[in-house]
């Protein structure tokens, strides 16, 4: 193997790293209709225990979140701290908002 | 091409030319700010919804209003333009110019679809529903968060549709990059908030 070859194979490996494929992102492009669809089906089958259902709802609502905010909107990736903290921050104001307005409006 | 990467110091475009500068990266961080905030507006928009979404003042309910082919759509054609911001995003991390700007109108385009879907769902509701903005609590936040949801989608296909024409007369920069990728994060947030809006606004409203 010459130098040349060698320095080649090193360009290609260090390309295949630097650039993702698209392969993880419709796996969650998939994830999200299947979740989607669990969602959609469990209140058209109907029957079902409303309170189950409700928390089925919501369980699949949050998995398709987090995983569209870790791999798209690339949370999961290192040095997003800061992003994080944002995002907690304000969702911990927008959940006390909504225990608030449900919990405490018609108590 | 090269003439426009002269920011740079080997006057190469690096691989994520959206972290390239410290503007670049302020840009993004703060954009991360800006969301977070923007989930508190939704949140408070969602809180009240909640707390009035059976209070329907005799007027139609959720659950004779809503439709499940409408919502299914909506958030089929939603999805699939967060995809394609994504492809985008992707794209030009490759420095694939044409690329890009070709998943970008794709992602406008949807965007105009689910915007379409939306004006003929109110319309709809309006005038054959008798379903308007003063009916009932449970109409105004509805129409409060859904359209605010809607106008986010709206400003977004403009946004976008901007940065279009100007890679188009600037191209791809280390200036331009940051611009595409806070649009596509953008985006995602706006599939996120509908996300939670098909959930607990239209599959909730079924479940009573």
């Amino acid at each position: 193997m010459t130098s040349a070859d060698h320095q080649a194979t090193h360009d290609v490996v260090k390309h295949s790293e630097r650039h993702e494929g698209p392969q993880k992102h419709i796996i969650v492009f998939v994830l999200s209709i299947v979740l989607t669809a669990i969602a959609f089906a469990a209140v058209a089958a109907g029957g079902v225990n409303a309170a189950f259902t409700v928390l089925l709802l919501l369980v699949m609502a949050v998995i398709q979140v987090l995983v569209q905010m870790g791999y798209w909107m690339h949370l999961k990736d290192r040095g997003h701290m800061m992003p994080i903290i944002f995002m907690l921050g304000g969702f911990f104001v927008a959940g006390t908002a909504i225990v608030t307005a449900l919990y405490w409006v018609w108590w | 091409m090269s003439a426009t990467h002269a920011e740079t110091v080997d006057g190469k475009l690096p691989h994520e030319p959206e972290k390239a500068t410290l503007e670049g990266r302020n840009k993004v961080l703060s954009f991360w700010l800006f969301l977070g905030g923007e989930a508190v507006l939704f949140g408070t928009l969602f809180a009240t919804f909640l707390a009035l979404r059976n209070q329907t003042n005799e007027g139609p309910t959720a659950n004779e209003l809503f439709h499940f082919s409408t919502t299914a759509y909506a958030t089929l054609i939603l999805l699939v333009s967060s995809l394609t911001s994504v492809f985008a995003v992707q794209a030009m991390h490759r420095h694939k110019v044409t690329a890009l700007r070709v998943w970008l109108m794709i992602t406008v385009l949807l965007g105009l679809g689910f915007l379409g879907l939306e004006i003929y769902e109110f319309t709809d509701y309006v005038t054959a529903e008798k379903f308007g903005m003063t009916t009932s609590a449970f109409s105004s936040a509805f129409y409060t968060l859904v359209g605010f949801h809607g106008a986010h989608v709206a400003f977004g296909v403009l946004w976008i549709s901007i940065l279009i024409g100007q890679l188009f007369k600037k191209g791809l920069t280390v200036v331009t990059a940051p611009k595409v990728y806070v649009s596509a994060m953008y985006w995602h947030f706006i599939d996120v908030v509908w996300v939670f809006i098909f959930t607990v606004v239209y599959l909730l409203g079924k479940v009573g």
